[in-house]
């Protein structure tokens, strides 16, 4: 699984687990998700030399946890962004988008320093930084990337912790 | 004819059961139209009496119909041509059966004179007339209020004379397929007429057939719309249609008059019907009549009778009605359209019209969408209702909106011609069900991944937001904004692409070099332009640009260095620390003239593009280039920039040492080399010339030019500066250069020397090699004798400048090299080596060495910078080598020339590169440099620089300006507008408005 350069030698085994988590290590692919950790190396196959180039291809096993998140899913994440459009949240390495159509009716657009959704009553408040509970109801995985649309627009769902409320 | 009207003073719709008339298609046979017709006019009756509905009349008699229901529209001839019928079948066998199709055909046009005169043309005199007759009534548009006696006649005449209609609308095929003309018929045939007149040349045959009488033996005289130049002629014989053009100046005659084949006699005229199915609630456009292109609402279809009862606004003439029940007479004007609105009881009773206050249920239940969003609902469903059919494809998630079944949900099975079978998701129904097409439509989730198939935004992809009936929202995967499209238009997709990313050579975030020698990043792609974010550091600056109007692709790797004098390549990340887009942070995707565009997935405008200065960004952490995150960063950025002057110190340190694993981890994108041509110095392929494809590590994969093979060769053994980007380089003249002894003295890092600083290190060579270059880094060195000869042409001398002097920046760099700065080390490498005095091709040599070294920046100008060298001051031809290196710079030399150099305007000066700074030129020298005194008020230091290192600063609108070129060079202006790449420019002295085009605009410093 890993293509690796001349560092034959002693710990050629330590130098191609430690390539393989820097190289691994918070990449994301789009059948697994992105990969937080390596827990374990399972097995080092035999290398294979490449023609041309000097270069040497391990096979390596490993086992690692993921992170994928999937078409349903309740996700707590922060609010990165405000826009008229909706808003941008992270959770984690993952961005998840939600419309302003899927934020509920009664939560309107404050443009201004610092854009924000907010009801008519203006108990709750969606800003940069606040932390929200949401659905994700579609994801988009490209090779390097997931991309990820949510709901707020449901029971349950919504501002759990405002930046504001806390300071 | 029936006609229910329901009017009350405060009625804000109008129901109107459309005239269908005796069509032929109609299923209706006469003696129901004629009850029906009664009851029409009783019921009119009555109601008039009731209340003073005297406009019922009115639109009686126009014949609104719908958009779609062409085919009413020649009822009239349909009816006439029942009536007529066995006449004409004796005549013209053809023309019969094909009636309907006959008058389809001119039924593109809205005129139904028009029409039916052009097809009738040669019809006898007698026919005509009675056609006449028969016709008015149903053509009294203009005369609306016609008195309701008057009218009742007409219908009854009307009715009388076509009772014995026989109405063939059951015609079966096979019946059709007998009237079809056969070789016994009259022929068609084809004669040229003057193009654009072809509708006059068959009124002219008709007016000549009414003129003539029998004499003339054509049947028909036929011109369609579709076709320039011909008409279609119905005769026996050629002769006769020789006859009939006779003396018709726009008829060629006498050219050759072409037989349609029997085959083809039917295509001529046929038109495809349009059988359209009208529903409740479409939204249709009136086609003719009072109220031609309004909106209507369809209230009640009846299949039946053909005819839809639509709901609009009113157009009443008060006036006109009030008139009328006053008994007034007054003329009619034709073209009065009363306005669309709703009735106004205080008008009319102003209008002693007496009004009566009365509520159906129809009115109660539409005035509202009548009055509010009309229009905009309205534009939709128009939309809609005309959308095209026939794209479903198996899988196609899809629910059913029409009949029984409606809201049923399913996938494509199968799909017919007309009729989609599909598995409905309910248990207990039939695995498939064939349902028409027209009831079914796409079905989308939020949450899908969908592509747009057709419609203004084809190509995009995105998620499906929201869905609202038939138009679902989309949030584009690139430009990350919402697009409505209508379901249909959309088909499931796992693919992400902004829609075209594509025209020509251009990619979407390409950065392309525009006409006006400015440049920018596309940043979205349109079906014929492109939209680029110029390389504008102050603001973001969008242009749309035309395919033409880009000139090249920049391809180039390029560097530049940050705030902290940091390098920064692409990939970099950093952080804008200055202008609009502060704070902002992200990779570095293009570097051009020390602007760096850099994507943010945060930004939301541009495409996610930022445009800003190198100098007002920080790289952020390490450079990503390498791929290493552990933080190594001092030497990981080593073997990023292959810094030439470091690795000679360590040679043996290299291959083990981590910039040699980051370098590789780098990608093969990243490495400068891939792209360029080289040389193989030694080994097997020695003499050999290629283009780099690869480099792994040491090795370098080169495509050998003599052969068609890929070879791998040791990184040493290239010398890559063979660089043939240039033309000038293949000359022998480079040979001495690249082959002198010097270069196996070269440190093996020496190949490394990227093809951005190539063009710049060539021109280096050949000039240090002559005495003068010693000079112009020594400057202690005693003047030589050429050096002379060329300060005497430019006594701003070149020393003066202080690039060239020891100790200035660029210089600094050479001297000592730090890590940050690696890379402006490379040209000081290659002094030191070439700067001996094996070098003999000293002619050449004195232009461009002086400044080229000093402004390694102004190289990654890539395709221009070439012709710095030539051009060096300001492109003057005295220069010895730059007569024949002129040749290969074009762009510059021919466009700079004589542009450069006034007083007083606003540059930026691009000292060693990167930190460009806005000046103001002073004065002039005369060997093209300009005395610059730095700040945008020009009340900074003062420093001489070259043409090639300033750039005109981009006027902007209402700045004062200066006309660097053409005809009114030196003159001044405001810019008062700017079109694409040209300027509107006031000029000062004359007043006069001249367009200029903007390279040729300079701005005018603020004194």
């Amino acid at each position: 699984m890993q293509l690796h350069p001349r560092h034959f030698g002693r710990d050629l085994r330590e130098k191609l687990v430690a390539k393989l988590m820097k190289d691994v290590e918070g990449t994301c692919s789009g059948r697994h998700g992105f990969v937080v950790a390596i827990t374990g190396i399972e097995n080092v196959g035999k290398g294979l030399i490449r023609d041309g180039t000097g270069f040497v291809t391990f096979p390596v096993k490993y086992q690692c946890v993921v992170f994928r998140p999937f078409k349903g899913e309740i996700l707590e994440a922060v609010v990165t962004m405000v826009n008229k459009m909706g808003f941008f949240a992270e959770a984690g390495p993952v961005q998840i988008f939600v419309s302003n159509h899927l934020i509920p009716d009664d939560m309107e657009f404050q443009s201004g320093d610092m854009p924000n959704y907010t009801t008519s009553d203006g108990s709750v408040k969606i800003q940069k930084e606040s932390e929200v509970r949401l659905k994700i109801i579609g994801t988009r995985v490209d090779a390097t990337e997931i991309f990820c649309i949510g709901t707020i627009k449901d029971d349950f769902l919504g501002v759990i912790s405002n930046p504001g409320a806390a300071a | 004819m029936s006609h229910r009207r329901g009017r009350d003073d405060e009625e804000e719709e109008e129901e109107e059961e459309l005239e269908p008339e005796e069509d032929e298609e109609e299923a209706l046979d006469e003696e129901e139209e004629e009850g029906e017709d009664d009851g029409g006019k009783n019921r009119r009756k009555r109601r008039r009496s009731e209340f003073i509905d005297d406009v019922a009349e009115e639109d009686e008699d126009e014949e609104e119909e719908e958009e779609e229901e062409e085919d009413d529209y020649f009822d009239g001839g349909g009816g006439r041509r029942g009536g007529h019928r066995p006449k004409r079948r004796v005549r013209s066998q053809f023309i019969d059966e094909e009636a309907q199709v006959d008058s389809d055909g001119e039924e593109e046009e809205d005129d139904a004179e028009d029409d039916f005169i052009v097809d009738n043309v040669t019809e006898l005199q007698d026919e005509d007339d009675g056609r006449r007759m028969h016709r008015r009534p149903l053509l009294p548009r203009e005369d609306d209020q016609e008195d309701v006696e008057a009218l009742e006649r007409s219908i009854q005449a009307r009715y009388a004379r076509s009772s014995h209609t026989e109405y063939d609308e059951e015609t079966t095929d096979v019946e059709q397929q007998a009237l079809l003309p056969s070789v016994r018929d009259p022929k068609l045939w084809m004669v040229k007429c003057a193009i654009g007149r072809e509708r006059e040349a068959a009124v002219c045959l008709m007016q000549k057939c009414l003129d003539k009488g029998s004499e003339l033996q054509i049947r028909s005289a036929i011109a369609l719309d579709h076709l320039k130049n011909y008409i279609y002629v119905e005769a026996d014989k050629e002769a006769h249609v020789k006859e009939a053009c006779k003396g018709m100046r726009i008829i060629y005659g006498n050219t050759k008059i072409t037989l349609v084949p029997i085959k083809e006699m039917t295509d001529v005229l046929s038109v495809e019907s349009k059988a359209i199915d009208l529903s409740r609630d479409t939204w249709v456009r009136m086609k003719i009549g009072k109220y031609k292109g309004d909106l209507a609402k369809v209230v009640d279809v009846d299949n039946v009778r053909q005819r839809v009862t639509v709901k609009l606004i009113p157009r009443i003439d008060l006036q006109a009605l009030a008139n009328k029940l006053e008994g007034r007479e007054v003329p009619k004007k034709k073209a009065f359209v009363p306005p669309a609105r709703f009735m106004n009881v205080d008008e009319a009773r102003e209008m002693h019209i007496r009004v009566e206050r009365r509520r159906d249920q129809m009115t109660e239940k539409f005035r509202q969408p009548g009055e509010n969003g009309d229009g905009d609902m309205a534009s939709l469903s128009t939309l809609f209702a005309n959308r095209k059919k026939g794209h479903f494809m198996k899988g196609d998630q899809v629910i059913i909106v029409k009949g029984d079944l409606k809201n049923l949900k399913g996938w494509v099975e199968k799909v017919e011609e007309d009729n989609v079978h599909i598995r409905p998701n309910v248990e207990g129904l039939p695995k498939t069900l064939a349902v028409n097409e027209k009831e079914l439509c796409k079905y989308f989730e939020p949450g899908n991944h969908v592509k747009v198939v057709s419609g203004a935004s084809e190509g995009a992809t995105g998620m499906v937001v929201k869905v609202e009936g038939h138009v679902v929202i989309i949030l584009s995967d690139t430009t990350k904004e919402h697009i409505r499209v209508f379901a249909d238009n959309v088909a499931e997709s796992s693919e992400v692409t902004s829609g075209v990313t594509r025209i020509g050579d251009y990619e979407l975030h390409d950065l392309v070099m525009l006409d006006n020698m400015s440049f920018g990043v596309i940043i979205r792609v349109e079906s014929e332009a492109l939209q680029v974010l110029k390389g504008v550091p102050e603001r973001p600056e969008v242009a749309l640009v035309k395919l033409r109007e880009i000139k090249c692709k920049l391809d180039r790797r390029n560097y530049a260095q940050d705030r902290s004098k940091n390098p920064v390549s692409v990939k970099d990340v950093v952080r804008i620390l200055e202008g609009p887009c502060k704070g902002n942070q992200g990779p570095v995707e293009h570097i051009f003239r020390g602007i760096l565009f850099i994507y943010d997935r945060h930004h939301l405008e541009h495409a996610g593009f930022i445009c800003a200065k190198s100098q007002s960004c920080l790289v952020v952490g390490g450079s990503r280039g390498n791929g290493d995150r552990n933080g190594d960063t001092l030497a990981s950025r080593f073997s990023h920039l292959r810094t030439p002057t470091r690795v000679p110190q360590s040679p043996g340190r290299l291959p083990k040492s981590a910039p040699m694993d980051s370098r590789h981890r780098g990608g093969r994108g990243h490495d400068p080399l891939v792209g360029t041509t080289v040389k193989v110095r030694q080994g097997p392929f020695k003499g050999y010339r290629g283009r780099v494809v690869d480099v792994k590590g040491l090795s370098v994969r080169v495509e050998l030019e003599s052969q068609m093979k890929v070879v791998t060769v040791d990184r040493h053994h290239i010398s890559d500066n063979v660089v043939i980007s240039t033309p000038y380089r293949s000359v022998p003249r480079y040979g001495t250069g690249s082959e002198t002894p010097i270069h196996p003295s070269r440190t093996p890092l020496h190949p490394y020397m990227t093809p951005m600083r190539d063009p710049g290190a060539t021109p280096i060579h050949d000039g240090m090699r002559t005495p003068m270059r010693d000079r112009a880094w020594n400057p202690y060195t005693p003047m030589s004798p050429p050096r002379d000869n060329w300060e005497d042409a430019n006594p701003g001398s070149w020393g003066a400048s202080p690039q060239y002097q020891p100790g200035s920046p660029p210089s600094r760099t050479y001297e000592a090299p730090t890590p940050g700065s690696g890379w402006a080390n490379t040209p000081g490498g290659n002094y030191s080596e070439a700067g001996t005095p094996r070098d003999n091709s000293h002619a050449y040599a004195n232009a461009p060495s002086p400044y080229l070294p000093s402004t390694p920046g102004g190289q990654p100008m890539t395709p221009s910078s070439a012709s710095y060298l030539p051009g060096t001051p300001g492109g003057q031809p005295m220069t010895p080598g730059s007569g024949g290196l002129d040749v290969m710079s074009p762009v510059v030399g021919g466009e700079n020339e004589g542009l450069w150099a006034l007083p007083d305007i606003l540059v930026n000066v691009r000292r060693s590169g990167e930190d460009s700074v806005i000046g103001v030129v002073r004065e002039v020298l005369p060997d093209g440099s300009c005395r610059i005194n730095l700040g945008s008020s020009g009340n900074g230091e003062t420093v001489n620089a070259l043409p090639s290192e300033i750039d005109l600063v981009v006027p902007r609108k209402s700045d004062k300006v200066k006309i660097m070129g053409g005809p009114q060079r030196g003159f001044t202006g405001k810019l008062i507008g700017i079109d694409g790449s040209d300027g509107i420019v006031k000029e000062d002295a004359t007043l006069e408005v001249k367009i200029l085009e903007m390279n040729i605009l300079a701005k005018v410093a603020q004194s």
